[in-house]
C-alpha cells in the first residue's frame, strides 16, 4: 500500500479517468514560449523609456557642447578675456569719445553692497545688445577683480538682432574683488526661458533708475550702474566690428591694439575701467594710474 | 496577494517621497521659485525650470499635477489596495503609472530640449516615477492574472 499523499507525489504515467492528459512536451514549449514573450512585453516598456531619455540626454549633451563650440570659443580662450595685458589697454587709450553715458546726479545714494560699491549689471542672455556689452564690461571688471566659471556662448540665433554673437554668460560666474561688488544678472537663457530672479537691490534699482528721465530707456537692457556716479541702458560701441567672427577671433584681435575690435572694446572698457576708478577712490593704483585710463579720465564728463 | 512581498511597501514609500517633493515644488511654486535648494549653474537650475512657460499646462501649474498624481498612486499603492479584490483597483494604478510615466517623458523633453537646464527636484520625483512604472509595468501580469 503506498504511503498517504504518495500518489500525488508520484504523477501516474497514464491518466485517470477524469483527470486532464499530461501535455505534450511541445505543448509545454509553446506555454513557455508565451509565458516568455508576455515578459518581454514589460521589459520593453521600460527599455524603450530608458531609450527614449537616454537620446534626450544626448540632445542636451551635444547641444551644450556645441554651444561653446558654435561661440568658436577654444579652451583658455576665455582665461585669455579675462587676462588682457595693461600694456594693450594703455596703447588703445580712447579712440573717439564716451558714448551713451548718463552721470547721476550729487546726491544720489550710494549703492553698496558687502561693504563695497556696487557694479551693477542687468541683462539676459538672450539680449543681443547685452552680449556685446559683455566684451568690454568683463575686460574692465577683470581689473579689479577675479572671475570664476565663466563661459563662453553666444546671443540667440536668427532672426534675432545680431544672430549667434559670441560672448560670455554671467549666469553660473562668480566675481570676486576687494575693491568692488558685481551684482549681475542673467534675466532670461539664449533660448528666452526664464534665468535668474532680479534681487530685492537689482529690482530697486531697475525701477528706480532706467527710466525714460535717466538713461532715456524704460526698462531696456543691458542696464548698467556704476555705483551711484553714473549709468546707462544699452551698449556702448559699434557691434559692428564683432560681424562674422568667432569667439577665438574676437579675443585674439582684442590683444592687438591696432585692430577695430581692439579700438572699439579696448576703448569701452578704458572708459569703464575709468568710470570705476572713480568709484574706488583710484583704486588699485596701478590700474587707475595706468596711461590708458588716465586719458579715459581726461575726456570722460565729470560726475 | 499575487505580487512579491517588497511590492507594496517598495512603491508606498516610492509614492510617498514623491508626493513629499511634488509638495515641497507646488509651495515653491506659488510662493517663490528661488525658494528650492538647488545649485545654479548653467546646467542645473531649478527656478529656470519651474518658472518656464512649460511649468503650466492649461494653466495649471505641472507641480500641482505632479503633486495631485502623487497623492492619487500613493492610495493606490498601499498594501490595501495592492490586496483589493477589485480589477479596476490595479487598472487605476497602472494607468496612472503609464501615464506619469509618459507625462515625465514630455517633462524631460521640455527641460533638457526647450528649456535647456535641469531641476534636480523635478528629476528626483522623474526618477521615483520611473521606479514606480517599472515596478507596476513587472507586477502587472501576475496582478491580473490573479485579480
Amino acid at each position: 500500500m503506498p504511503a498517504k499523499g504518495s500518489a500525488k507525489a508520484s504523477p501516474s504515467p497514464t491518466p485517470k479517468k477524469g483527470q486532464a492528459p499530461r501535455p505534450k512536451s511541445s505543448q509545454v514549449k509553446g506555454r513557455s514560449s508565451r509565458s516568455h514573450r508576455s515578459n518581454l512585453g514589460p521589459a520593453l516598456m521600460i527599455g524603450a523609456v530608458v531609450a527614449v531619455v537616454a537620446l534626450m540626454v544626448f540632445v542636451f549633451i551635444t547641444g551644450t557642447e556645441d554651444e561653446a563650440a558654435q561661440a568658436g570659443a577654444s579652451e583658455g580662450a576665455v582665461d585669455k578675456l579675462t587676462s588682457i595685458p595693461a600694456a594693450t589697454l594703455d596703447a588703445v587709450g580712447v579712440a573717439g569719445d564716451p558714448s551713451n553715458v548718463n552721470p547721476l546726479p550729487a546726491g544720489t545714494p550710494p549703492v553698496v553692497e558687502d561693504g563695497k560699491p556696487v557694479v551693477l549689471y542687468f541683462g539676459s542672455e538672450a539680449c543681443p545688445f547685452c552680449a556685446v556689452q559683455r566684451w568690454p564690461v568683463t575686460v574692465a571688471l577683470s581689473r579689479f577683480g577675479t572671475f570664476e566659471g565663466l563661459e563662453a556662448t553666444t546671443s540667440p540665433p536668427s532672426p534675432s538682432t545680431l544672430p549667434n554673437t559670441p560672448t560670455v554668460t554671467y549666469h553660473g560666474a562668480t566675481y570676486s574683488s576687494d575693491y568692488i561688488t558685481l551684482s549681475s544678472v542673467e534675466t532670461a537663457s539664449r533660448s528666452g526661458a526664464a534665468l535668474e530672479t532680479p534681487d530685492d537691490l537689482q529690482s530697486r534699482l531697475l525701477a528706480t533708475y532706467n527710466v525714460e528721465s535717466v538713461t532715456g530707456s524704460n526698462g531696456g537692457i543691458p542696464f548698467m550702474m556704476v555705483g551711484n556716479l553714473y549709468t546707462w541702458a544699452g551698449s556702448q560701441y559699434d557691434p559692428g566690428v564683432l560681424d562674422d567672427k568667432s569667439f577665438d577671433e574676437i579675443v585674439d584681435e582684442l590683444a592687438d591694439p591696432t585692430t577695430d575690435v581692439a579700438l572699439e572694446i579696448g576703448t569701452t572698457a578704458n572708459y569703464l575701467t575709468a568710470m570705476i576708478c572713480q568709484l574706488t577712490g583710484n583704486e588699485p593704483a596701478d590700474v587707475c594710474t595706468s596711461p590708458g585710463v588716465v586719458s579715459a579720465q581726461v575726456a570722460f564728463p565729470p560726475a | 496577494m499575487p505580487v512579491a512581498r517588497w511590492v507594496p511597501p517598495v512603491t508606498t514609500a516610492m509614492a510617498l517621497a514623491a508626493t513629499a517633493v511634488a509638495i515641497y515644488l507646488t509651495i515653491a511654486h506659488y510662493a517663490d521659485p528661488d525658494l528650492l535648494v538647488c545649485s545654479d549653474t548653467n546646467t542645473v537650475s531649478c527656478s529656470s525650470v519651474t518658472s518656464s512657460d512649460q511649468s503650466l499646462l492649461f494653466g495649471i501649474p505641472v507641480a500641482l499635477l505632479g503633486l495631485i498624481w502623487a497623492a492619487g498612486v500613493t492610495i493606490l499603492c498601499l498594501p490595501v489596495a495592492w490586496r483589493a479584490a477589485p480589477r479596476w483597483v490595479h487598472q487605476a494604478r497602472l494607468i496612472a503609472v503609464v501615464g506619469g510615466m509618459a507625462f515625465v517623458l514630455w517633462l524631460i523633453y521640455a527641460e533638457l530640449i526647450i528649456v535647456g537646464a535641469i531641476c534636480i527636484w523635478c528629476t528626483v520625483v522623474h526618477v521615483l516615477t520611473f521606479g514606480l512604472f517599472a515596478v507596476v509595468v513587472n507586477t502587472a501580469r501576475d496582478v491580473f492574472a490573479d485579480a
